[in-house]
């Protein structure tokens, strides 16, 4: 049962010596974990997402690092961009395959582990003030548990000129692996970053990776965001993101799942400050007995602010795909602009989508529009394209591609997108 | 070159041609009007293949192969081509990729080597200017955002690009402008070759001002009721519909 393996792991945590009253934090945290427990398909937020198949399990928080990881880093389609790494193998730092080359000092890329002990202030400042852990009770999981992620800072006015990205790689060759990474990225004012953080499994053992990761943006910051999820084979994760929004800042996320036994995305943002923009894009594409769920939440907490997003779903197989939407538009967010669409495509009869936008508008003066749909390719699409002698299987292959493309490409590294591209096409 | 004998189609159990004959020559232009509801674009979305439509009778055959045992995408390889009424538009597929796709496969079906990339681009270049197309509309994506008028045109430029022939056109002149129309008909001027035919379908006879037909066809209520030459347009024209309606009437009371 996954509840022994917590159990057990947090017991060695209450002897370590620690910076700071951080077993204070833990036990807060794994008080309100036990108090909820896991979620079940009871909870209105976990209706269509059953973890049976998870918490019965066992798992082993921690395992020695095989080579094999080595040649899937390589052989990633990340590992070719000019960038700065953080590889993590079941929620360890690789210090190996890890390589920062950004020039500024300044600018601090580093593992989370490493910035507890040197950058107290800004931890504590912080860590844990945006993924709440009340109520959440895989948050409260992630933070009891927690030993490294990455730790990424940009002081004010600064442009971190490449990317980070944050590899983690679940390594079940042995046995089956539990990894609660947890990231914490500060952008202070008038900074840019751009995050790719990349999921990879290797092994026939069952994974699961509960991660959060905290995202501030001081204001006028700027962030791009980007998470891809392709872990093959029997591998669950959860996965809460957390941005939280000072004034005039701009924020760009992609997720694209593109494999995973059960995903859940857990994307929030809070806007704290006037003219934000907040971004969201999704593209999930399933196969098999996979469920991939999307709950997102937009906080419009302050006037003038824009939030865009559009989640689409190509599902074959006996998979399931979840989308639930909130925007809550708070009182004060007169003005607030926010569209939600979801759009899914069934390959299958034995595919199943749930979609649910839920809109909580307490402002009077705003403009919300959402729609989903849930259907087939457009047959008066692939009837002309067919009518100018492309075959029934190119045309359809041609028409997904499009649709799946458009969201790939909000993604504002060129060689990724097209390199992600080719690794759609080969899903479709 | 198309031969069709008493073609009969329906849809939802409604029968819509009850009886269709037709012949088509190599270089002919054939324009077949009528009033609406006669099943002129039930004919078109017969020859092209549209799944929707039931043929219950009769037959078609296109240089002497069975059309109708054929899927859309051979018809379009075998030589037919089907300009659209309403072109639809496919976001995220670019002018350009998609008639590269469209010219490999039908060369693939035809066990010729696939075109390479720059013959291509000569290709399509040489066919824009023929055609006076805008090269912005070629990459953007398909018909996405297009005046109804670039969408007919577009038409008439992947005509070019596909070399087929016989085309059928369906109501191309619907919602075009007299500016559109001449343009439109200028491009379907310049691929006639003598071999290349042509079944306009329209509901006006001013479409037929600037593409001359040799043969006008009368349908009405599934049936070829009247055919003649060009002349035949003009006179329905001026008289419209009814007395052709009212000479079938006659004949079925006497």
């Amino acid at each position: 049962m996954l509840l022994e393996t917590i159990k057990k792991d947090f017991i060695q945590y209450k002897d370590q010596a620690e910076p700071g009253n951080f077993l204070a934090l833990r036990e807060a945290a794994f008080a309100e974990f036990e108090k909820l427990g896991f979620p079940t398909t009871k909870h209105e937020e976990w209706k269509y997402t059953n973890l049976k198949s998870i918490t019965d399990k066992t798992f082993q928080s921690t395992c020695e690092i095989k080579s094999l990881v080595n040649e899937l880093f390589n052989a990633s389609i990340e590992s070719k961009l000019t960038a700065n790494f953080l590889v993590f193998v079941n929620g360890s730092l690789v210090n190996e395959l890890s390589k920062i080359i950004e020039k500024d000092n300044s600018i601090v890329i580093s593992s989370l582990a490493n910035a507890r002990k040197k950058h107290q202030d800004i931890f504590n400042q912080h860590f844990g003030k945006y993924a709440m852990v009340e109520g959440q009770a895989m948050n409260a999981l992630n933070t009891a548990l927690l030993s490294d992620g990455a730790f990424v800072f940009v002081p004010k006015g600064k442009t971190v000129v490449h990317p980070v990205v944050i590899f983690n790689i679940s390594d079940a060759s042995d046995l089956n692996v539990l990894a609660q990474p947890r990231n914490l990225i500060v952008v202070e004012e008038q900074s840019t970053l751009t995050i790719v953080e990349t999921y990879y499994a290797t092994g026939t053992n069952a994974s699961l990776t509960n991660v959060v990761t905290e995202t501030y943006a001081g204001k006028q910051a700027h962030v791009e965001h980007y998470k891809i999820q392709q872990q093959a084979g029997a591998c669950y994760q959860n996965n809460f993101t957390q941005f939280f929004q000072e004034a005039d800042t701009n924020i760009n996320h992609v997720t694209l799942t593109l494999d995973g036994t059960l995903v859940r995305n857990n994307l929030h943002f809070y806007m704290n400050g006037e003219n934000c923009n907040s971004l969201l894009y999704g593209l999930y594409v399933t196969d098999n007995n996979d469920l991939v769920d999307n709950h997102t939440r937009v906080d419009h907490a302050k006037p003038n602010c824009f939030s865009d997003e559009k989640y689409k779903g190509i599902l074959k197989g006996h998979s399931t795909a979840v989308f639930n939407g909130k925007i809550m538009v708070h009182l004060d967010a007169q003005k607030t602009n926010a569209y939600q669409r979801n759009q899914n495509i069934l390959l299958s009869d034995d595919a199943t989508v749930n979609t649910k936008p839920q809109l909580e508008i307490f402002a009077d003066d705003v403009k919300c529009t959402h729609g989903a749909t849930v259907g087939e390719l457009d047959e008066e699409s692939m009837f002309y394209l067919r009518s100018r002698g492309i075959p029934e299987d190119v045309a359809r292959k041609l028409l997904l591609t499009a649709y799946a493309v458009d969201i790939a490409e909000k993604i504002k590294i060129p060689e990724l997108v097209e390199l992600l591209e080719q690794k759609i096409d080969g899903k479709l | 070159m198309l031969e069709i004998k008493e073609l009969k189609a329906e849809i939802e159990g409604k029968k819509i041609l009850n009886g269709i004959n037709l012949v088509v020559k190599p270089g002919e232009v054939h324009a077949v009007m009528g009033p609406n509801g006669a099943g002129k674009s039930t004919l078109s979305a017969v020859l092209a293949g549209r799944a929707d439509y039931a043929v219950t009778g009769g037959e078609v055959s296109f240089n002497g192969k069975d059309l109708l045992d054929m899927t859309p995408e051979d018809r379009a390889r075998e030589g037919v081509f089907l300009a659209f009424q309403y072109p639809v538009e496919i976001p995220g597929v670019s002018t350009t990729n998609f008639l590269k796709t469209a010219i490999n496969e039908k060369r693939k079906y035809l066990g010729l080597e696939p075109m390479e990339a720059t013959a291509f681009l000569k290709f399509m270049r040489e066919k824009m200017e023929l055609m006076e197309m805008d090269k912005a509309l070629t990459s953007r994506s398909l018909n996405e955002g297009f005046s109804g008028g670039e969408k007919k045109r577009n038409e008439v430029f992947q005509m070019a690009m596909l070399e087929p022939k016989l085309t059928i056109m369906d109501e191309t002149d619907s919602g075009l402008d007299i500016d559109a129309l001449r343009l439109v008909s200028a491009g379907v001027n310049k691929l006639k070759d003598g071999e290349r035919s042509f079944v306009v379908i329209t509901h006006y006879q001013r479409l037929l001002d600037y593409i001359v037909p040799d043969f006008v066809h009368v349908l009405y209520k599934g049936r070829i009721v009247k055919s003649g030459d060009a002349s035949l347009a003009k006179e329905l024209e001026a008289k419209g519909y009814d007395w052709i309606k009212a000479e079938v009437e006659q004949d079925a009371n006497a």
